[in-house]
């Protein structure tokens, strides 16, 4: 994908830049809202990632002048603000999403990468009514799960976790993503909520069998898959 | 049918001003004062003409002699009271009476009112002497006219003016009421736009507004104190977590990365109790039924509690439905979880009963003289803060309730433990 950034912390910048480049992306990075303006203005983005406080103009202006010329690329603005106020007024200059700082790259990677699904349109990503990683396999339909032709009974979050998984093999995945697509809470819970059903749903797919497939990534988040 | 109705709340709204009731007041105080005076007016006018009347009639007699004068007079009649013919039958009956007002049904020499007395002549010879009061009883007639034509005009004008400065107070008053009822919502905008300066209701609707200015500018400065809080630390925190990501996998990264998540969750979790003491109005609830709320929290936190080794009983009495956030809600109940798995005993209840719900459990509880305490923001109980947590769990929980106008209740649960309620009776 094609990806404009617009974030002046120089810490930040790079490493945002860097590690979408790492997956694939090509990454035009700017420093200043107006460079940052007249480059979406001249050229086709994906999606657009926006500070909202930024010298010269800020992340929401330079969207708003966007979205007045018909500009409909999707556009996730990253914030130090994080007040509910702050994101309303994202989504009212025509943001598509919001992340807060501070965030985990998979968090940031995972949202660029959902809008720029949207962008595509559904048809490109048609559901699957069957789920199948190595020797595991998720029947979305009948609600069935079986590994090694062994029939594996999931409780109904259980279910939705390890679906939430396997449509992202390799990849990070955060506790507050899981938190946010699983149990729909956009807070920290502070009970071991998603630490207890990922070891309940690892008891069941990955204790019987050899090859362990849901792995931690200490203090980020777990990773399904290789 | 419904015109009839908005007239009669018209009026129930005129009739709650208090300056059209005093109004109201004072003109039946007045009205009866009116009347009283007015009526004794007119008596003692009428008892002390026909005394002076009586002198004059008896003077005139005492000053005459009955054989000499040959009776009547045009406007004087002087008899013997045995020689009272002629005259009609109601002459007769006061002479009787010794005397008194006569009224005619047809005019007897022009006159249909006469005064008539029975006394005596210059030789002590009883005589009758009646003289007209057409002219008397007319003056007496027009002053008591006079008098109730003024007290109608002067009750009418009492009226008529208070029922005029009752609405205008009225709707002044409204404009107060509603610019408090809009304050009340969180529409810290609202003012009264009043500035005429006469009155006390003039002073009263600026004062309002001189306030609702000075609210609006204190919870925009700490909306943009905490606004400037928030950016000034997640900056630096979200530099941490991305030189923590770049360092090479190992133990250590990944230590210093959990506790990089906790420190920002923490951070998390103090604007956000921030935040929702902040918040006002209703924006955000939706009807919540308490029953499925809690039937949703068990089936989130029931597998923690489990591995906790710990039983979670969920006691839906009698649910009703509230008007809530329901996010609010679900985090209000994770928190007081969370509690009672750390300080807590064996069992965790989910309990509701009608709009109130909570988490009871069965652990050591706490003293009740620490109720108080304990949902201050930061405040633990053991001193040392040895154990998990941030002690932003109650306060957050009292937040939330004071976000939705419930109450927070902490009681003894019997036979040990702590029991929490959210009660939202009031709503």
């Amino acid at each position: 994908m094609r990806i404009l950034l617009l974030e002046d912390d120089k810490q930040l910048g790079p490493w945002i830049a860097g590690g979408l480049r790492e997956e694939g992306h090509v990454v035009d990075h700017f420093e200043d809202g107006k460079d940052a303006l007249i480059a979406a203005m001249g050229q086709g983005f994906d999606v657009l990632i926006l500070d909202r406080m930024v010298p010269g103009l800020d992340g929401l202006a330079v969207l708003k002048s966007l979205r007045a010329s018909k500009d409909t690329t999707p556009a996730l603005f990253l914030t130090a603000l994080g007040e509910v106020d702050a994101r309303v007024e994202g989504f009212e200059a025509g943001g598509d999403d919001y992340l807060t700082k501070p965030f985990a790259f998979a968090e940031l990677s995972a949202r660029v990468n959902a809008l720029g699904r949207r962008r595509d349109g559904p048809h490109t990503d048609p559901e699957k009514p069957v789920l199948r990683y190595a020797d595991l396999t998720l029947d979305l339909l009948s609600r069935q799960c079986e590994r090694q032709g062994l029939t594996i009974d999931l409780m109904a979050k259980e279910f939705k976790l390890l679906e939430y998984f396997m449509r992202r093999p390799g990849r990070l995945v955060t506790r507050t993503m899981l938190l946010e697509q699983v149990w729909d809470m956009s807070f920290d819970p502070t009970t071991s909520v998603v630490e207890t059903h990922i070891s309940r749903l690892r008891s069941k797919i990955d204790k019987p069998f050899d090859q362990q497939l849901l792995r931690t990534r200490r203090g980020e988040g777990y990773v399904f898959g290789q | 049918m419904s015109l009839v109705n908005r007239l009669r709340g018209r009026l129930r709204w005129l009739l709650r001003s208090s300056t059209l009731r005093l109004a109201l007041l004072l003109s039946v105080i007045s009205a009866t004062g009116f009347a009283v005076a007015i009526f004794v007016a007119l008596t003692l006018g009428e008892d002390a003409n026909e005394r002076r009347v009586d002198e004059s009639l008896s003077a005139l007699a005492r000053a005459s002699v009955l054989e000499d004068v040959t009776g009547d007079g045009p406007d004087m009649i002087l008899r013997s009271p045995d020689a009272l013919r002629g005259l009609p039958s109601s002459f007769r009956r006061a002479v009787e009476r010794g005397g008194g007002t006569v009224h005619l049904q047809n005019d007897l020499r022009g006159s249909d009112v006469w005064r008539v007395l029975l006394t005596a002549d210059s030789e002590g010879t009883p005589v009758v002497v009646a003289v007209p009061l057409e002219e008397t009883e007319e003056a007496q007639a027009l002053l008591a006219g006079i008098l109730w034509t003024t007290a109608a005009v002067v009750m009418v004008l009492i009226l008529a003016v208070g029922f005029v400065a009752g609405a205008l107070a009225q709707v002044r008053l409204s404009r107060i009421d509603k610019t408090l009822g809009r304050l009340a919502q969180g529409d810290l905008s609202a003012r009264t736009g009043h500035t005429r300066s006469k009155d006390d209701l003039d002073d009263v609707a600026r004062q309002l507004d001189v306030t609702a200015a000075e609210l609006e500018r204190l919870v925009m400065q700490t909306r943009h104190l905490s606004a400037s809080i928030a950016h000034d630390l997640r900056t630096p925190l979200a530099r941490l977590q991305a030189q923590l990501e770049m360092l090479p996998d190992g133990e250590a990264r990944g230590a210093a990365l959990e506790e990089s998540g906790r420190l920002s969750d923490i951070f998390d979790t103090i604007m956000r109790v921030a935040r929702i003491e902040a918040a006002q109005g209703t924006d955000g609830f939706e009807s919540v039924e308490i029953s499925e709320l809690l039937n949703e929290v068990a089936e989130i936190f029931g597998p923690v509690i489990e591995d906790e080794g710990k039983t979670l009983v969920v006691d839906v009495t009698e649910a009703d439905r509230i008007q809530a956030d329901r996010q609010m809600l679900v985090q209000a109940l994770a928190n007081l979880i969370q509690n009672a798995l750390v300080h807590g005993g064996e069992t965790i209840t989910l309990f509701s009963n009608g709009t109130s719900f909570g988490v009871a459990d069965n652990g050591q509880g706490v003293a009740s003289d620490m109720f108080s305490e304990i949902i201050k923001p930061m405040v633990r109980l053991d001193a040392a803060r040895t154990r998990d947590g941030s002690g932003l769990g109650l306060a957050l929980v009292r937040a939330v309730a004071d976000r939705h106008g419930a109450k927070l209740e902490l009681s003894q649960n019997q036979p040990s433990g702590l029991k929490v309620t959210l009660n939202f009776a009031n709503l």
